[in-house]
């Protein structure tokens, strides 16, 4: 066994105890710390992400070397280490971004507890990532639950603290449910570990027995995951969540934290229930059409909008929406299009927010529309930064958003059932994005009367530059989308 | 090859160097720059028409399967010739225009952006290359329109926001089947469907075509998708609203050229309901664009319903199919640039000097202004389609194509309508010249001045008047040069 194969395990495990170790450091050290783990994990991800190309092939990775039926798991192929490459990258940089407000925001006391739970943070989000074992799964996505909820909850006023029970209850939901279904998923197949438990799903479903108790497992699992990343009918709570935390914390929840849920569903379908068997299922009809509303209503809801943070919210749903498309497609096509979709949308989305909280604070802090008029010449990399983010999110090519819309099209095309709705709700979607991007865009550019203070660069440097990386990344996935994509139909081929 | 790259880039360049420098008091660096970039812009394209020859460019890889790439064949020729000609006039007269406009540098920087932008659009060689620029112009040209930052003209940029976004949108719907059942995307004389694709898929992609043809007819005013035009010329400062009229409209026309002969072929469309249904709409919005104009007191209005009516005529040419309609409407896409450019600086020049907008205030005029006022009149005489002038060689191509087409019913039913239109052309502009050169017994001769507008205004209406002359005296080596490349495509 190679050396490197140990990296997942590494990398979960020095994120969790940064996290302990925090606990006792103060808030400077635990920044730090914080950082260096980011930058580390982010490393050994890297690393591995290189030799699993070397090799082709995917490996389990045992924990302790106990065998499989007691033992826990850990799985690692090109996706996974590709995507905890990238979580890791979009966390440093949303931190970055928002480090100056963060410091303006949150009580000096409390930092080195924001970084315990940003490490915890990003401890799940690679156990998810990497995990090979359902209920190994279902543990660190409560830890997940827990640790957002206290990233909403930190910067303490009445708003934040309602989002944050909202979040609490609508995902308290959502993973009872996943439990739920993994329990009868245990009761029929008597395995944790996705490996086995396919293998039984497979033989169940050959024999034709307990057809239903399995259909409603999967209805559980989906609907659950679905629940915590915010699908169309169940996302009442999430634009309080983004729009009122502190502006890192909700560019990780919106790019980062239900992606995770949603790679964790992804795995599900491949590794778990099986692609087949969840395609034949109607439940992926269910996905799709839930994602088409989404793509609507959170436009929809977008537009109506009056407060810059809830609009980029609002439009979280729509994107959301758009994964779920993908997936509901039922398509490997289909679903390496959703895949993309989860890194453009990462890198726009906190790009978005980002660039919108500097945009706001140069206008008095105020977050309504009448007030940002002339924010872009009061801030003038914020400006730019929110004008490249929108145009990914409208789908201008040279940007992410094009070639994930593009992608959607082209495995749109290809189903023939399914062509026709998609296709027709992807173009109102992306005018109903044009509408309120673009008014957002037209408005920020509108020179104001009264001259406000202009920000420098030099008051701004690490806000600026990681601005510029956001961009820099936007623009490479957009004009060299070609090499992450087959890397993508790569990784999923290895799922199965 | 690099001189294509060049002169793409260099024009956004230094229209984005623009953008970004600092705004200073003195105008005249300003000028100076910008006059030293057009015509460097103008060297570059001309450079780029002589020495690329006709060799495909690929720039790189947006996906594998879709590679932006540059070509120049005779189309690409015909339309960036005539946008150099028409920005560079254009220009000039926005030096002097734009004295009483604000944000003097914001304009310039997009001016020159847009001109990349269409020179880019001219080079395409791909369907997909040509969507990204078409984006872009929409992007780029939209602040052009927003100048003046009133609620009308952010209204009015809106408006050309969503309507050319639904277009762009319907074309790239097509896009996706294309890339599925064609051979290729890259644009090629005669069209890139397959005889299996097109028998085995034929419905859908006559549907495709159709969408395709609407969703780039909005950049041209097609009928029903033309209500974002005359709301957005005008607002623009007044070389902005010529070249919106004159060239950037025509990126539309391009995109139907495109799509109809180098994409799905003209033997493909031919005869079918896409053909027939498309004309219906093309002669509807030829007489209603006449007719609105007619009936429009406010003159740059006038000139924006104008141009709804004559890019039809283009795209009749195009929609009939037939060698003879298609050089009238290659024609007419290089006469109305030169005539609708003239005109839009010609009104221009009297809001600059006098400030009057209707044109029941324009009694006298010609009496004030004589010279642009000959200008506008000639012009005029042109876009009716008056002998010797261009306008009249490219109908007669149009009319005659169509009556040879052997189409049922639109055969005649074609050229009498441009005749009707032609006469409606002829009602709306010519009381200008009525009004302007015949101010009637009651008119103050005493108050008269000359108001004459300086060099810098009158000799690029000049130019433009004289080439929409020069077209219609000397058509034979254009018209030749056309029918080579049509033998290709039809």
């Amino acid at each position: 066994m190679d050396f490197i194969q140990n990296f997942p395990f590494f990398s979960i495990i020095l994120s969790m105890f940064s996290g302990i170790i925090s606990s006792i450091l103060p808030g400077k050290a635990a920044k730090r710390l914080n950082t260096a783990v980011i930058f580390v994990a982010g490393l050994l991800s890297l690393i591995l992400l290189i030799y699993l190309i070397g090799t082709g092939s995917s490996y389990t990775y045992m924990m302790g070397h106990f065998p499989a039926p007691w033992g826990n798991e850990i799985r690692a192929g090109i996706l996974e280490a590709g995507m905890a490459l990238f979580f890791c990258i979009i966390m440093l940089l949303s931190l970055f971004g928002g480090r100056k407000k963060l410091n303006e925001e949150v009580e000096e006391g409390k930092h080195n507890l924001y970084y315990i739970l940003m490490d915890l943070m990003l401890s799940s989000l690679l156990a998810l990532i990497y995990t090979n074992d359902l209920f190994t799964a279902y543990v660190f996505v409560e830890i997940n639950t827990i640790a957002a909820c206290g990233l909403i909850m930190i910067r303490q006023n009445g708003r934040t603290i309602e989002a944050a029970v909202r979040y609490m209850i609508m995902s308290l939901l959502g993973s009872g449910m996943l439990l739920m279904g993994i329990c009868m998923l245990y009761d029929l197949t008597g395995h944790l570990l996705m490996s086995n438990i396919s293998e039984q799903v497979a033989l169940l479903a050959a024999s034709g027995e307990y057809r239903i108790p399995l259909l409603v497992t999967i209805a559980l699992m989906s609907v659950g995951l679905a629940i915590k990343s915010a699908l169309f009918p169940f996302h009442a709570w999430l634009p309080d969540a983004y729009g009122y935390s502190t502006v890192s914390s909700a560019a990780i929840l919106s790019s980062l934290v239900s992606k995770g849920y949603i790679f964790l569903l992804i795995k599900i379908i491949y590794r778990v229930i099986g692609f087949e068997i969840f395609d034949n299922s109607r439940i992926i009809d269910v996905l799709f059409v839930f994602g088409l509303m989404g793509m609507i209503f959170g436009s929809l809801s977008a537009i109506k909008e009056n407060d810059i943070r809830r609009m980029i919210a609002y439009s979280s749903v729509a994107q959301i929406g758009y994964i779920y498309m993908g997936i509901g497609m039922g398509t490997a096509a289909g679903m390496a299009a959703s895949v993309f979709h989860i890194l453009s949308h990462a890198a726009t989305k906190s790009l978005l927010f980002i660039a919108a909280i500097g945009l706001t604070d140069v206008s008095g802090g105020s977050r309504k529309f009448v007030d940002l008029t002339g924010a872009a010449y009061r801030n003038k990399w914020a400006g730019v930064a929110f004008t490249v983010g929108s145009l990914s999110m409208v789908g201008v090519p040279l940007f992410s958003g094009f070639i994930s819309k593009l992608l959607f099209a082209q495995a749109a095309v290809q189903n023939n059932g399914k062509m026709l709705p998609a296709l027709i709700v992807l173009g109102i979607s992306t005018i109903l994005n044009a509408i309120y991007f673009m008014k957002t865009v037209i408005r920020i550019y509108t020179p104001a009367n009264g001259t406000g203070s202009c920000v420098t660069f030099r008051s701004m440097k690490l806000y600026a530059v990681t601005l510029v990386c956001f961009i820099v990344l936007n623009i490479i996935l957009g004009v060299s989308s070609q090499p992450v994509v087959d890397l993508i139909e790569q990784g999923l081929a290895m799922f199965s | 090859m690099q001189y294509i790259i060049l002169s793409i880039l260099f024009p956004i360049v230094a229209g984005l160097y623009l953008l970004i420098r600092k705004e200073s008091e003195n105008r005249k660096t300003l000028l100076l720059c910008t006059g030293t970039f057009l015509i460097i812009s103008a060297v570059l394209v001309i450079m780029a028409l002589c020495l690329a020859g006709g060799g495909m460019f690929t720039l790189f890889n947006l996906t594998d399967k879709l590679p932006i790439i540059f070509k120049i064949d005779e189309v690409s020729v015909l339309f960036s010739v005539m946008t150099i000609i028409i920005f560079l006039c254009a220009g000039f007269f926005s030096f002097e225009y734009m004295k009483h406009e604000e944000k003097e540098k914001r304009y310039y920087g997009f001016y020159l952006i847009v001109l990349g932008v269409l020179i880019a659009l001219c080079f395409a060689g791909n369907l997909i290359t040509f969507y990204l620029f078409f984006e872009m112009l929409t992007l780029s040209s939209m602040p052009l329109v927003l100048h003046n930052g009133s609620r009308e003209a952010i209204m009015a940029g809106l408006k050309y926001l969503f309507y050319s976004l639904c277009g762009a949108y319907m074309a790239l719907f097509g896009l996706y089947f294309v890339e599925r059942y064609g051979n290729t995307l890259t644009f090629s004389a005669g069209g890139v469907i397959s005889e299996q694709a097109a028998s085995a898929h034929g419905g859908i992609l006559l549907l495709v075509a159709f969408l395709m043809l609407l969703g780039f007819g909005v950049k041209a005013g097609m009928f029903p998708m033309h209500a974002w035009l005359p709301a957005a010329h005008p607002v623009a400062p007044a070389p902005a609203s010529a070249v919106l009229s004159a060239v950037i409209v025509k990126a539309g026309v391009l995109a139907i050229i495109r799509v109809v002969y180098y994409i799905f072929g003209s033997s493909f469309l031919k005869g079918t309901w896409v053909q027939t249904t498309w004309m219906i709409l093309i002669l509807l919005t030829i007489f209603m664009g006449s007719m609105l104009a007619y009936r429009e007191p406010v003159m740059k209005k006038r000139l924006a319903y104008s141009t709804v009516s004559q890019l039809s005529y283009i795209l009749f040419g195009l929609a009939v199919m037939d060698a003879g309609s298609v050089t009238g409407g290659l024609l007419h896409v290089l006469c109305h640039g030169f005539i609708k450019a003239a005109l839009f600086l010609c009104a221009g020049a009297i809001i600059y000097m006098t400030g009057k907008t209707r044109v029941e205030e324009f009694r006298g005029i010609g009496k004030e202004m004589p010279l642009l006022l000959w200008c506008y009149t000639i012009v005029s005489l042109g876009l009716i389609g008056i002998p010797p002038t261009g306008g009249f060689v490219s109908k007669w191509y149009l009319a005659q194509g169509a009556l040879s087409s052997g189409i049922p019913v639109f055969d005649w039913l074609g050229p009498v309508i441009l005749l009707v239109s032609a006469l409606l052309t002829a009602g709306y502009l010519l009381p200008v010249t009525i009004k302007g050169f015949f101010p009637g017994a009651d008119y103050d001769y005493n108050s008269l001045r000359k108001k004459e507008p300086s060099a810098l205004m009158t000799i690029p209406v000049l130019i433009l008047t004289i080439l929409s002359v020069a077209i219609g005296l000397f058509p034979g080596a254009v018209v030749q040069y056309l029918s080579q490349m049509i033998e290709k495509i039809i």
